[in-house]
């Protein structure tokens, strides 16, 4: 039996390079700090034009930042913005006329209705026709409470109202600061589908930061992901899936040591995961490509090992984790395994 | 102007709005009902005397609800993050706070319109009341009294207003506004009053003369911003007492001269023009977050 060879990163398309005039925002070399905190250090962004981008980060990572200064709301220290191929500045604010936004929570003026407060606002901005205010409601399933006041709104209301207020002059790009916050699952289904119509359909951009990566991952094409203040991944979200490949695979308790072997000179750099006890007993998280999936059952079947399930195991979360979380580089011994595999083996991959 | 109208609005419909003016309302009324108890003293409810204290309240007590008034309408904006919606959506920072200083005129005006309205019934109310007659408003220059009054009060009022608009605007909050712009102004009726004692003691030989008190002045504190709007309200047709204790104390009366009509007033509208011209540069410069 031969090794096989360390699993090589799938290609990738890197965004960086790219001409900013191609693109519905980019940023190079972003600065921005509070006081002494930095929060930017040189954030390179590349957002192409009609794609759902997944901005993703930890907490206080610089997400927001980001938003806000493409939003002309903070001044950058250093660095670049380009808004639809053109350079952007904290002056040119007739350049946000195509741009919707919610950063951060949705606000509005408790008293006024939610009809009144979407009123309130077209008054400002690019000239808006008040029947807009209508359809945007209907399209965020909010007609029926649009004449009560936002103060007995639920955290829901409130996020399909402020998602209302992006689209409200119909901007050709979308920055949403956590929409899905508060959301059920009906209204998340609604909002993805409202956002996959404005990009497929209509042809826009939608930038979208969250924290809930398994809604990112159903509904992004790209995705960005910063951490502490730098883009550290972006690029399409099926070519980073692939770069970052799991697949996982059951075989018996009894043959765990042997398997474990195996599977891990198939990917001798990436970190291994297994169970050996409980409902999941017998799973292993292995680093390679799904594409590879054939060529892991072959060594294991070589080996006289049979397995009783194969399947991908790769998803954004898990490599956002690798990436920015405390498991990073974990290796299986390591006390952090990935959120959606099974937890590290404590027994004889230790 | 839809941002006018907007603005109109979210002022309408805000609670706030109201109680203030009817706060304003039932304050004049206890006032007048106060006033009526030293009416055996009076044989006439006349005017302009009468629009004095209307004035008092329009200008004097509506000059202090205006510099809360105007703070929470600005102020707000902060406090419940819809400026960031505005400005992210490529409003002009300067013409939004335009049109809310605008409306703002525009609110003080029907305010003070409302106030002077409600004042006039309640004179005949008094008068009723305690069985006092009342001379007819539009006797002699009644109805030219009553333009002075509103005219020679409104700016005063827009610039109170504009104190606790800018303080808002730089504090970023309706309640510091309205807390330091309360502060500033009861503060400056405190320090001015001081500086006048202060004064007086420093002079007071030469404030006797022969025939009678000799005013000096005017001093450089009668320039600061509540005093010189107070120095256009003594001048209101119908006497200047009561709207000079609202300005901040009857000694300067007495003893400081007063500072000219024209020039308390072009005081007043360069105060009011500063305070906005304030408010813009700050709002254009202010990052949101």
């Amino acid at each position: 039996m031969t090794n096989p060879p360390p699993a090589a990163p799938a290609p990738f398309t890197p965004l960086a390079g790219a001409p900013t005039s191609d693109l519905a925002v980019a940023t190079r070399g972003l600065v921005k700090s509070y006081g002494r905190q930095p929060a930017l250090l040189g954030l390179d962004m590349s957002v192409p034009a009609g794609v759902v981008y997944g901005f993703l980060g930890p907490n206080g990572s610089g997400k927001t930042t980001a938003l806000r200064l493409m939003t002309g709301l903070l001044r950058p220290k250093a660095g670049s913005i380009t808004l639809f191929g053109t350079p952007y500045t904290w002056h040119d604010r007739r350049r946000l006329f195509r741009v919707g936004s919610l950063i951060e929570t949705p606000s509005f003026y408790p008293y006024l209705s939610g009809y009144e407060n979407l009123l309130v606002l077209s008054a400002a901005g690019p000239p808006t026709d008040p029947s807009r205010i209508d359809r945007v409601l209907d399209y965020v399933g909010m007609s029926g409470r649009a004449k009560s006041a936002v103060q007995t709104y639920s955290l829901g209301m409130k996020q399909r109202l402020g998602i209302a207020a992006a689209m409200l002059s119909n901007p050709d790009l979308l920055l949403l600061d956590e929409p899905a916050n508060g959301l059920d699952p009906g209204g998340m289904v609604a909002m993805r589908e409202t956002l996959r119509y404005f990009t497929g359909e209509l042809g826009k951009t939608v930038v979208i930061s969250s924290h809930l990566l398994h809604e990112v991952e159903q509904l992004a094409d790209v995705v960005g992901i910063i951490d502490h203040g730098r883009l550290i991944r972006e690029g399409p979200l099926a070519e980073l899936l692939e770069a970052s490949g799991r697949v996982r695979v059951r075989v018996t308790p009894e043959d765990m040591t042997r398997a474990a072997e195996i599977l891990r000179r198939l990917a001798p750099d990436r970190p291994l995961y297994g169970v050996d006890s409980g409902d999941q007993a017998g799973w292993f998280t292995v680093g390679v490509a799904p594409a590879r999936a054939t060529e892991l059952n072959r060594a294991l079947s070589e080996a006289g090992i049979y397995a009783s399930g194969l399947e991908p195991g790769s998803d954004l979360e898990s490599i956002f984790l690798e990436l920015t979380g405390p498991g990073t580089n974990v290796t299986a011994a390591g006390p952090a395994g990935p959120p959606t595999g099974p937890p590290p083996m404590a027994g004889p991959l230790a | 102007m839809r941002l006018i109208r907007a603005e109109l609005l979210k002022a309408r419909r805000r609670q706030a709005t109201w109680v203030l003016l009817i706060v304003a309302l039932v304050l004049m009324g206890v006032t007048f009902l106060l006033v009526g108890l030293g009416l055996q003293f009076t044989r006439l409810l006349e005017f302009p005397q009468m629009y004095a204290i209307i004035g008092q309240f329009a200008f004097g007590l509506g000059g202090l609800f205006a510099v809360v008034y105007a703070a929470a309408l600005v102020g707000a904006d902060w406090n419940w993050g819809v400026l960031r919606n505005v400005v992210a959506r490529g409003e002009s920072r300067a013409g939004y706070l335009l049109a809310k200083a605008i409306a703002l005129a525009v609110l003080l005006a029907v305010a003070a319109l409302i106030v002077f309205a409600a004042g006039i019934v309640m004179v005949y109310l008094t008068g009723l009341i305690y069985n006092v007659p009342v001379a007819s408003p539009l006797r002699g220059r009644g109805l030219q009294d009553l333009l002075d009054n509103m005219v020679l009060g409104y700016p005063v009022l827009l610039q109170r207003a504009a104190l606790g608009f800018t303080v808002a605007v730089l504090l970023r909050s309706q309640l510091a506004g309205a807390v330091i712009g309360i502060a500033l102004y009861v503060g400056e009726a405190i320090l001015t009053s001081v500086l006048t004692g202060l004064t007086i003691a420093q002079n007071f030989g030469n404030l006797i003369g022969e025939g009678g008190f000799k005013p000096i002045g005017p001093e450089w504190y009668q320039f600061l911003p509540i005093s010189i709007g107070g120095n256009v309200l003594n001048t209101l047709p119908g006497g200047s007492s009561a709207a000079g204790v609202a300005a901040g104390g009857g000694l300067e009366q007495l003893f400081l001269r007063p500072v000219p009509l024209e020039l308390a007033l072009a005081g007043v509208i360069v105060y009011l023009a500063a305070s906005l011209a304030i408010g813009v540069v700050a709002l254009n410069r202010q990052e949101i977050v």
